[in-house]
């Protein structure tokens, strides 16, 4: 268990290092020097010779430029773990400050899509499978069809078209109503994306919800079929806990397993919804940098969302050891 | 009729109806059987698969899904806790059935492997079975389960009791299973081919296990097997079964003294045993059993029946032969009392060449030639042609441990460790062993599927021996075409996307031999030869039966008019009367085209029956070597015993004396110090742990090898043959 655990560790460590050295590969591939680009952006601006001196000053000392790579590879590092994530050309300001808000509510909607997908999924699934052929079975099959069927952004624009048309709303997009905007962090800011959360839970989680159904459908099927739940059934166990203390364990490990997958998607996939819906998501801010060539934005953004990824996964390995003696023993 | 039966009976099935409704249409898999179980006894429920044994046996406790099953008719008397229950009518009322299982009646399956919960301890789960049932607080539940660990023979129970599945073999699983299925002390166990999916030797443990439980715990086993050897030692009284109906049901002695059903000769005269005439064909039944829509009117043993008469179209009555002997044949119908001569006429002669014999392989095999192989011919055809086709030297096949990130080497398997063998052309070589014991290896090198780690192999075309140990796989290509292959599972080695003609017909492709219309030319010769129609063709590998899946494998493999066959365990997947014929297609074809054949199996009497000389092989060494009838009646290595001693004989009262082999094959990859075996063997000595025992001729004899140290001064007990008998069968006939 203490050698899996370390090795898990030690994978996650080595995947951080190699995206944060493409990420950096990236950063520094852009013919011209970045400082000579951020003075002649400033220039531009027509800012104050003497600050553009020390500004460029200051990020020459800060990324070690004009070091070894080796050296500007672990400043760059360096600052990053400790929260500066470089600078946008494109927006003119500290990534960091554009990320801020937009990275700790994609992290936390993605949580709470993750939840969301779970809690509606696996029992509608392991009941599904339960009541075969039933008219519960049949018409979440053909409800978890549709979802995985129809793209998130579609659900989006129908959710705009039906709350303009039929509710008469001015303001349906966004995560706040409208005075809560740009207000401060307040009780009743807090309530007030609650009430707007959801919907953009139900939109973004559909799909994933729907195909995780499909897959807990199957694999509860497949595990009621096999010979230990026979045993269990002969043990004169009642249908609960064959359900759920012989069969759900097995049935639910390729979903815990697949939880470091579906992180990026529902980041890729909200990030479209975040587009119709215009949500103060990261995903509009990486497609902006991406299009615009801002490179510090773009790998700050990335590497952030891979160091996400990566301990998701790595908590869903623990829950799966956890779960399955096989892959404590295995190492 | 409704009436409880009376209270010796455990069990008591009455005219239990089942059908399974489909698109089709409803097929009804049970027909009308009745069957009891009484105290003490141990019943055993025999038939081809397919046969509706588990439909029957799991109504008793409600386990077959429904719908898609119907219960028609019929009742299931069970004598529980709370006095005789029916429980069909339980049914409906899953609380009372709950209480039932487990407590009154448990039941163990087939695959071991998969009926232990993978994340849960077995302590976990036999525990669970007592706080079901009882009050009992958790301290006694464990010890409880302890004690019943202890009982089914596991090795310290305690540090069984926190382990999981994946680390126990398939003979403990089942042992465990047994221990959870037993807990409660119910008063009946319903075993379905428990022991179906283990090896010989972990087979004989577990028989012997639930023989020795059935008198400690004083309770009733109704056992399903296919194998009638393995309720020849083991049951009290026999059920026939076929095509969801009840064949014949009497005492063991009578059912293989005097099988009065067609049906029981013929599952009886398939089995090769280790009485049996080597090289001589099987009294196998004809066909196969058809799909349950396809079933005659009438007796459904009609089409495959020698004695079939005309009457038999009109179901059959159950004509009681003896107060504990019944039959569902015409063949008694007027006979009542007594089947006295009527049913010694009745039977096919076993032996020999008689005309029924011939009969009854009309369809499936094709006609035996009047010369049927014998030792004595096989020693006159050995003299004339006394050159090796096959010499193998000191030939090692190792396998890396491979583990973790890196893929990094943590250990060797030495799969065959320093073997030496060699067939002689037209000679059948078995090579016989537990599953794991480096048989298939041994197999995958002669053909060089697996590159040699060590060692020389010499092969002849048709003329000289000439090495082939590293030749490049491009000459191996031209050997090749002299070797043809049969592999265990007749399905995963035909390409299911291929059409038989293309199966059969690629090896000629691929060495040349033929194009175009001379391809289906020689795949319908080939297939006719097998036994099959030409006109198949254009069908595709699932459209075939097992059995037939073999003899396409089989056309295959001789496709190129190889010299040589390496039979990998042909017949260990296939149903008793499929088995025969399949056996019996390779003695003719050997004989046919003077075929030398490597014949692996783990199954000794099957190996006795089609091999000139045996070799026994274990953790990667050979043990013995020898004649294949010497071996078997006089085994010079205590393996050879252990393996003879295991084979459930046919025939009732005559189980084998000898100790079983104990335990579980050690781990390949870290076999015993010394000789390998020691860990299991009875006679093991000091020096045994210490030293190896080299492979030496025995005593006088020549052509026996042994290595074992005390190979001289052992007197080891082998089956006896009993005079020239030909059939299993026939051998009770001499009282
Ligand atoms: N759940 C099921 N649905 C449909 N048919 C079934 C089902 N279970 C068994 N059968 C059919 O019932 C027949 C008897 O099967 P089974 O009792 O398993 O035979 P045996 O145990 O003798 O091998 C077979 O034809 C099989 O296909
Ligand atoms: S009733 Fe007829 S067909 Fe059936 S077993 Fe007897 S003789 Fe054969
Ligand atoms: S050498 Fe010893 S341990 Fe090995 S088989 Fe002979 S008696 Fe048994
Ligand atoms: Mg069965």
């Amino acid at each position: 268990m203490k050698t899996y655990i370390l090795q898990r560790f030690i994978q996650m460590i080595i995947v951080m290092v190699v995206v944060m050295l493409v990420s950096f590969i990236i950063v520094e591939l852009p013919p011209g020097d970045f400082l000579t680009t951020l003075r002649e952006q400033l220039t531009e601006q027509n800012v104050d010779p003497k600050v553009i001196d020390s500004t460029v000053e200051m990020y020459r000392a800060r990324y070690g430029l004009g070091e070894n790579w080796f050296f500007r590879f672990g400043k760059w590092a360096w600052s990053l773990m400790k929260g500066d994530m470089g600078y946008s050309m494109q927006h003119n300001r500290p990534a960091s400050e554009l990320m801020g808000e937009r990275l700790s509510l994609t992290i936390w909607i993605s949580i709470a899509t993750l939840v969301f997908m779970f809690v509606i999924a696996v029992p509608i699934g392991m009941l599904s499978a339960i009541k075969q052929y039933s008219a519960w079975d049949h018409s979440f099959t053909f409800l978890a069809l549709l979802g995985v069927s129809v793209p998130s952004f579609i659900t989006a624009l129908v959710f705009l078209l039906l709350s303009v048309t039929l509710l008469g709303a001015t303001t349906v997009a966004g995560l706040f109503s409208p005075e809560y905007v740009t207000a401060e962090w307040s009780w009743a800011k807090f309530v007030d994306m609650l009430k707007h959360v959801w919907i953009i839970l139900f939109i973004v989680g559909l799909g994933d919800t729907a195909s995780t159904i499909r897959v807990m459908r199957a694999r509860m099927l497949d595990t009621l079929g096999e010979p230990y739940i026979d045993t269990a059934r002969m043990k004169g166990l009642s249908g609960a806990k064959i359900y759920f203390r012989h069969a759900l364990r097995v049935a639910i490990n390729p979903i815990i397993s697949s939880i470091g997958l579906r992180f990026p998607q529902i980041i890729s996939g909200s990030t479209i919804v975040a587009i119709v819906l215009t949500l103060p998501l990261i995903g509009p801010l990486l497609l902006d940098a991406l299009l615009g060539e801002d490179v510090y934005l773009a790998c700050s953004i990335l590497v952030v969302l891979t160091l996400a990824l990566v301990i998701g996964n790595f908590l869903a390995d623990l829950a799966l050891a956890w779960l399955d003696p096989r892959i404590r023993f295995e190492s | 009729m409704n009436s409880p039966p009376d209270t010796d009976k455990v069990l008591d099935i009455r005219n239990l109806q089942v059908s399974f409704s489909s698109i089709a249409g409803a097929t009804r898999a049970v027909n009308g059987v009745s069957l009891n179980v009484r105290s003490g006894e141990i019943v055993g429920l025999v038939g081809e698969s397919g046969c509706g044994k588990s439909v029957t046996i799991r109504s008793i406790v409600g386990l077959v899904p429904s719908p898609p099953a119907l219960f028609e008719d019929g009742e299931i008397w069970l004598r529980t806790r709370r006095g005789m229950t029916e429980t069909l009518s339980l049914y409906k009322n899953m609380k009372a059935l709950r209480q039932i299982r487990g407590r009154d009646v448990s039941m163990i399956f087939q695959e071991p492997m998969r009926s232990v919960h993978p994340m849960m301890t077995i302590g976990q789960q036999i525990t669970e079975g007592i706080l079901e049932h009882e009050v009992v607080d958790p301290a006694e539940a464990y010890d409880r389960t302890v004690e019943m660990l202890d009982l089914v023979g596991l090795p310290n129970p305690p540090a069984q009791m926190n382990r999981y599945a994946h680390e126990l073999s398939g003979g403990m699983r089942q042992r465990a299973l047994i221990a959870l299925a037993l807990v409660c002390h119910p008063q009946l166990l319903l075993a379905d081919e428990p022991t179906t999916a283990l090896d010989v030797t972990i087979q004989a443990q577990i028989l012997e296990l639930i023989k020795d439980l059935r008198e400690r715990m004083s309770m009733s086993v109704l056992l399903i097997t296919h194998n009638m050897g393995v309720v020849a030692n083991l049951a009290d009284r026999i059920s026939v079964m076929y095509l969801g109906r009840i064949m014949e049901t009497g005492t063991v002695e009578e059912i293989f003294k005097e099988p009065a059903h067609p049906y029981t000769q013929g599952l009886l005269a398939s089995m090769p045993s280790l009485f049996s005439q080597p090289k001589t064909h099987l009294q196998s039944l004809r066909g196969v059993v058809p799909e349950l829509a396809m079933a005659p009117k009438g007796c459904v043993f009609a089409d495959r029946c020698p004695h079939v008469m005309p009457i038999c179209d009109e179901t059959p009555p159950v004509v009681e032969l003896r107060a504990d002997h019944s039959a569902a044949c015409w063949l008694y119908d007027d006979v009542e009392a007594s089947p006295g001569p009527d049913a010694a006429t009745a039977q096919p002669s076993l032996g020999g060449d008689s005309t029924l014999g011939d009969a009854s392989q009309r369809v499936e095999v094709i006609p035996l030639t009047k010369t049927e192989p014998t030792a004595h011919a096989d020693q006159e055809k050995l003299a004339d042609s006394d050159t090796d086709q096959l010499q193998i030297e000191n030939v090692a096949l190792h396998y890396p441990i491979l583990r973790g990130l890196l893929r990094r080497q943590v250990g060797t398997v030495r799969a065959v460790d320093g073997v030496d063998l060699s067939i002689r052309r037209g000679e059948t070589l078995g090579l016989v062993g537990e599953s794991g014991c480096g048989k298939t290896s041994v197999g995958r090198l002669v053909t060089r599927l697996v590159e040699p780690s060590a060692g020389r192999i010499r092969f002849g075309a048709d003329g000289r021996l000439e090495e082939i140990t590293h030749i490049p796989q491009k000459e191996m290509k031209g050997v090749r075409r002299s070797m043809g292959m049969v592999f265990q599972d007749p399905l995963s080695s035909l390409n299911a996307r291929m059409n038989i003609r293309n199966i059969v017909g690629e090896p000629l492709m691929l060495h040349g031999m033929a194009k175009g219309s001379a391809v289906d030319e020689r795949v319908g010769e080939l297939l006719e030869m097998v036994g099959l129609r030409a006109a198949h063709q254009s069908r595709f590998p699932h459209a075939f039966s097992g059995g037939q899946r073999q003899r396409i494998a089989i056309a295959r493999a001789l496709a190129t008019e190889p010299s040589f066959l390496v039979a990998d365990e042909p017949v260990s997947a296939l149903d008793v009367s499929v088995q025969a014929q399949i056996l019996n297609l390779l003695l003719t074809l050997q004989q046919q085209l003077n075929l030398s054949m490597l014949f692996i199996a783990h199954d000794i009497a099957v190996v006795r029956h089609v091999s000139d000389r045996i070799a026994v092989m274990y953790l990667g060494k050979i043990v013995e070597l020898g004649n294949a009838r010497e071996i078997c009646v006089r085994p010079v290595h205590p393996y050879t015993e252990a393996l003879l001693a295991s084979i459930p004989l046919p025939m009732p009262g005559l189980a084998t004396l000898q100790e079983m082999p104990k335990g579980d094959l050690p781990d390949p990859a870290n076999p015993p110090k010394g000789c390998r075996f020691h860990t299991r063997c009875p006679y093991s000595q000091p020096i045994c742990e210490q030293e190896e025992p080299p492979l030496l001729p025995f005593a006088d004899a020549v052509d026996h090898f042994g290595a074992c140290h005390f190979q001289d001064e052992l007197h080891l007990q082998g089956v006896e043959e009993i005079g020239e008998i030909h059939g299993p069968a026939a051998a009770g006939g001499e009282e």
